[in-house]
């Protein structure tokens, strides 16, 4: 295999640092999605749940040994730290420097496996071949077994993608930015077309490998991990709503399994690019990734929280409130009999919490007190529920006096931290009224124990 | 009332549970005590750890309440919470009287003890998460790699199924530094965990010459990977508590 020479000669350390400094802006690079046990001879197993090794002082999570194969690139993409144009140290790495990393971290257990991505040199397929062959011959010669992580390089030869795709957990193609448009005027290399469809591709085969799967049991999976993306959101002037919708539309038509958002940081000073003086904007990115978890997990939908005349998340609320504040008439939920899709909308009530009440209150009615055992956060909720009829304070159904509650601070901190206030008690809340009367309390009652 | 004086060990908590049903004792005038703190009007009963009697604690746990809630109630066990072996006890009784299928063990959460056994296992299982991901192996000169830990709850004999699994053909070691205990995996072997100091041990901690190599370039990785622009310090500390850090190498100096 042929590279070029231009630093090929540093020391380890030395490129070691050029090129993750260069992949440090790739987001899309969890270790999750397969359950795969060791084979007992090799190094490695998978944990569908993901595992972090450690966390940067960013607050981010190391998961993967997240480096470039190399940083030299034949493209100008205006944001990107690594374009051609931009004068920065380049280096590659050889197949064997990395796997040797990867191995050795690996069993000090610093990382979880490898995210492999890469500049593209000389022309896409030649940088696929060389991807290629660095995880073959971590799989073969250096016997790993852990999590691999690759970017398929949009235009690469099909046929190099098919066999990588059998030797790695996951596969990610980069979207970069949110629509066709945005793409033409900060990545003149790059073409929505060829983005999408190895996506596309990548997409058919896992389909095809899970139903050899359930013929063959011990077929090699194909991208077992499923596909992720990545979008950067502030370099371009797309608004929130459009960016969810083309969110929702991967995760339904190409099956995504993650789509990442990455808040713009101007690395490069290109004229074409938004000059940032108040940092990255990171509070937009955060209201982006609680929607994503909002369609994936709550059973929203993208026109829901957002509308053409609305086309920003709200600044104050996160999306779930906001939606709840403008749709009153479908509160108070009632927790004790209304069922676990309209749970899951209630504001502070999260996937784990909704399947807890749903299984406790087959055993017991539940009150407020419960609730808060059961991982509900009632400083969010209590304007949305009801227990038994009743709901947790005297609050008025009024848009404006529950945005004023949940945004001021001074409001919140009169229900304390974890929601609960502290009052004179009344007859009525002591909890064994709202119990049903048993066959022991009329027997006591009959014998004047009670 | 009868109380059943335990040790701290899974053995003698699941015999005493034994021993509450074969003497049809009433569950609810009966408890499970770990301390000495004595009890007014109550019976004590010293409990003698017996294997038989644990192992078909155990089985019938398995089978009754499925693996994922049996494997709870042994982690709720092995908290540092002395209130433990109460709270396990209680749930175990509800789950038996309401006949609870398996997995929905811990679907009562509104009854106080079931709850108290739940938040413990919920917390153990947090820190052998966390254990899962920070531990940090050394690799010493005869090739043997060493982690040390200092948990909170007695974690160790969860961490060895998902290590040694990982890493088979390793020598590897992890010490639990507070409680004197060594879980010890034998390449291509079963792992077995080893009471007592580390002077039996006769272990020199020794680091291997490429040791001090890899650890630097992690350390560096860790340094480069981070975003100046988006520094967050506070987010950092909620993902990684303190209390790990001083076993990690990435925030250790060089030795």
């Amino acid at each position: 295999m042929e590279y070029l020479n231009v630093g090929q000669d540093l020391p380890l350390m030395e490129k070691l640092g050029i090129l993750a400094n260069s992949a440090k802006y790739d987001v899309a690079c969890t270790s999750s999605g397969v359950n795969r046990k060791g084979n007992g001879v090799d190094m490695g197993n998978c944990v569908a749940a993901g595992i972090c090794h450690s966390f940067s002082s960013d607050g981010r999570c190391i998961s993967l040994l997240k480096i470039l194969l190399t940083n030299e690139c034949i493209y100008d993409c205006k944001y990107c730290l690594n374009r051609c144009s931009n004068d920065v140290p380049r280096a590659t790495f050889t197949p064997d420097e990395i796997c040797r990393l990867t191995v050795e971290f690996y069993r000090r257990n610093y990382i979880e496996g490898l995210f492999l991505s890469s500049g593209i040199l000389n022309s896409p397929s030649f940088t696929m071949e060389l991807i290629y062959r660095t995880i073959l011959l971590l799989r073969r010669k250096y016997r790993f077994n852990g999590y691999v992580h690759v970017k398929a390089i949009p235009g690469a030869d099909p046929e190099l993608i098919y066999r990588t795709g059998f030797l790695v957990d996951r596969m990610s193609i980069n979207l970069e930015l949110p629509t066709a448009e945005g793409l033409r005027t900060l990545a003149p290399n790059k073409h929505r077309k060829n983005i999408l469809t190895p996506m596309r591709q990548i997409q058919n085969t896992i389909t095809e490998n899970k139903n050899d799967l359930v013929l063959y049991r011990n077929a090699p999976a194909f991208v077992g991990g499923g596909q992720a993306t990545q979008m950067i959101i502030g370099a371009t002037p797309e608004n929130d709503y459009q960016i969810l919708s083309v969110a929702e539309n991967l995760y339904q038509k190409f099956d995504l399994k993650r789509v990442f958002y990455s808040a713009f940081v101007n690395v490069t000073g290109d004229k074409q690019l938004p000059a940032l003086p108040g940092g990255p904007p990171l509070l937009r990115e955060h209201r982006l990734y609680q929607a994503d978890w909002l369609l994936r997990f709550y059973g929203f939908r993208a026109e829901e929280l957002l509308d053409e005349k609305r086309p920003f998340f709200n600044v104050l609320l996160d999306p779930k409130e906001d939606w709840a504040v403008r749709h009153l008439d479908q509160f108070p939920v009632e927790i004790n009999r209304a069922p676990r899709e309209l749970l899951l909308r209630v504001p502070g009530v999260g996937v784990k919490s909704a399947n807890r009440i749903v299984a406790a209150r087959r055993n017991a009615n539940l009150t407020f007190v419960d609730l808060k055992k059961l991982g509900v956060v009632l400083k969010r909720a209590l304007y949305f529920i009801t227990c038994s009829g009743r709901m947790m304070y005297p609050v008025k159904l009024e848009e404006d006096y529950i945005v004023r509650n949940l945004t001021e601070e001074q409001e919140r901190i009169r229900f304390g931290n974890d929601g609960m206030s502290y009052r004179q008690m009344s007859l009525f809340d002591v909890g064994s009224f709202d119990q049903p009367v048993t066959v022991t309390d009329k027997i006591q009652a009959a014998a004047g124990q009670l | 009332m009868t109380v059943y004086r335990c040790e701290d060990s899974l053995e003698s908590v699941f015999t005493a549970i034994y021993l509450a049903y074969e003497e049809k004792r009433d569950h609810m005038d009966t408890c499970i005590s770990l301390t000495k703190d004595p009890i007014l009007f109550a019976e004590d009963v010293y409990v003698m750890p017996d294997q038989e009697k644990m192992n078909k604690v155990m089985r019938s746990l398995y089978r009754i309440f499925g693996e994922k809630d049996y494997m709870s109630l042994c982690m709720a066990l092995a908290s540092q919470d002395m209130g433990k072996a109460q709270a396990v006890y209680r749930t175990v009784v509800n789950g038996l009287s309401a006949r609870c299928e398996a997995g929905h063990l811990f679907d009562n959460l509104s009854n106080d003890e079931v709850h108290r056994a739940f938040a413990l296992a919920r917390g153990v299982g947090r820190e052998i998460g966390h254990l899962r991901e920070f531990i940090r192996f050394e690799e010493l000169k005869n090739g043997l790699l060493c982690a040390k830990i200092n948990p909170k709850n007695n974690v160790i004999g969860f961490l060895m199924p998902h290590f040694s699994d990982r890493l088979p053909q390793e020598n590897f070691m992890i010490c639990d530094e507070q409680r004197g205990i060594f879980a010890i995996h034998p390449a291509g072997q079963q792992w077995y965990l080893f009471y007592g100091g580390e002077q039996e041990l006769e272990l020199s901690f020794a680091l291997s010459a490429e040791e001090q190599e890899y650890q630097e370039l992690f350390r560096y990785f860790c340094h480069k990977i981070a975003i100046e622009e988006r520094k967050n310090l506070k987010l950092q500390q909620g993902m990684l508590p303190l209390r790990y850090r001083k076993n990690m190498t990435e925030f250790l100096h060089n030795k």
